[in-house]
């Protein structure tokens, strides 16, 4: 295990750093659950990558987690993981916490990032289309919880998610992060819903890159997409369960009212 | 009188009737739900690989109404080799890697293993017409549409 710096217990969760994390301004966090087609984590695996960020924290919870213990370089390292670096912090897992224990995760991280005086939230994921096979162009949409978060996306050609249903545990986190009142983007990326889709990934990566103002390259992540599916089969099928639980297919469901 | 007993009768027979269908159906839905968290058992303690050098892929089953689309996720599969075959109410599914692909580097699980090929069975909730199949594959996916 890496050495801890600073441990903090909030409810049945752990928060644990291994060194100050100091950020420059304007920060960003981006958080990375399993999701729809793991497009969120797929996004975050290859920003840490591309930015060299360093692995700065975890979380972990013995109530809500798998009892799991994630083994990386021969070192023990929690389910979910923290990394940083200039002015990013990414908080990135592939396991999914318990339906429970979501709520509490989300005012969790909600609060941590309040404290940690982070400027933007960015929340990479997809939105499942039943035409995917088909579909080469995707689409993304965004919802943005304040008009400061917008402003960001003023230089992007990305739509607005004007009408329909969210489900599952990005739809808490917006919820959650819009309460705690931070400037939060979230990102929807037309992608598979049950298959790894790294070219959902890349899209989104592409918008981050020009929200955050840094180049990532996404040359790789595509050349490298059938190996990147191949390696992914295992998370996505750990998160198929947590995501019929969430009610997910209520995503292709169309609201009465708008 | 008769026509009184014989309405009564008529009427406990229907009851009698719909009672049985209610216990049926309440019985079926049971067995089909045990059976699936059955299968979800099995399937979350089965391995996506084994150690003979095959890899599981992912696949998802939608009914369609008229049809059932079954889509399988085949990264790194040969498009060529991909064999698709039908018996009864099973689908077995192989297809050969274009390289051979192995863990060791990315995780102590796995060893030593190469892996050379995708296997599966699948199971569906009918018989299969081979005649009434289509399979299209495209960009490491393969997508079969099955009509009832």
């Amino acid at each position: 295990m890496l050495e801890i710096y600073r441990e903090e217990w909030i409810g049945d969760f752990v928060i644990l750093e291994y060194k100050p994390i100091e950020l420059q301004r304007p920060s960003y966090a981006i958080i990375s659950l399993p999701d729809t087609g793991l497009v969120g984590v797929i996004s975050a695996w290859h920003i840490i990558k591309t930015l060299q960020l360093s692995e700065v924290g975890g979380v972990d919870s013995y109530v809500y987690l798998p009892p799991i213990v994630v083994v990386s370089n021969k070192i023990m390292r929690t389910p979910i993981r923290v990394f940083s670096g200039s002015n990013i912090l990414v908080i990135y897992s592939e396991f999914m916490p318990a339906q429970q224990g979501l709520l509490h995760l989300s005012k969790i991280l909600a609060n941590y990032l309040e404290r940690k005086g982070i400027d933007y939230v960015l929340l990479p994921s997809g939105v499942p289309i039943q035409n995917r096979f088909e579909v080469e162009n995707l689409k993304t949409y965004y919802l943005t919880t304040t008009s400061k978060a917008l402003e960001l996306l003023k230089d992007t050609d990305i739509l607005p998610f004007e009408n329909g249903l969210l489900a599952g545990t990005y739809a808490l986190l917006l919820k959650e992060f819009s309460r705690a009142k931070l400037n939060t983007i979230l990102l929807l990326t037309e992608s598979f819903l049950e298959f790894p889709d790294p070219e959902a990934s890349a899209k989104n990566i592409n918008i981050i890159s020009k929200i955050i103002g840094r180049s990532i390259d996404v040359k790789e992540l595509l050349e490298q997409a059938e190996a990147i599916r191949l390696k992914a089969r295992d998370a996505m099928k750990n998160t198929l369960r947590g995501l019929a639980q969430m009610r997910k297919d209520v995503e292709y469901a169309v609201p009465l009212y708008t | 009188m008769d026509e009184d007993f014989e309405r009564l009768f008529k009427r406990i027979k229907e009851i009698e009737r719909n009672l049985r269908e209610y216990i049926e159906d309440e019985f079926r839905r049971a067995i089909g739900k045990f059976r699936e968290d059955m299968m979800h058992i099995e399937g979350m303690l089965a391995p996506m690989w084994h150690y003979e050098g095959y890899l599981r892929p992912l696949y998802s089953i939608v009914d369609k109404g008229s049809y059932y689309e079954i889509y399988i996720d085949l990264p790194k599969a040969d498009e060529q080799s991909i064999d698709i075959r039908f018996r009864g109410n099973m689908m077995y599914v192989r297809a050969r890697l274009k390289e051979e692909i192995g863990f060791s580097g990315l995780s102590g699980r796995g060893g030593e293993t190469k892996f050379h090929e995708y296997r599966e069975v699948v199971e569906l909730p009918f018989n299969i017409d081979p005649q009434k199949v289509r399979v299209v594959a495209k960009r490491g996916f393969v997508k079969v549409l099955i009509y009832k």
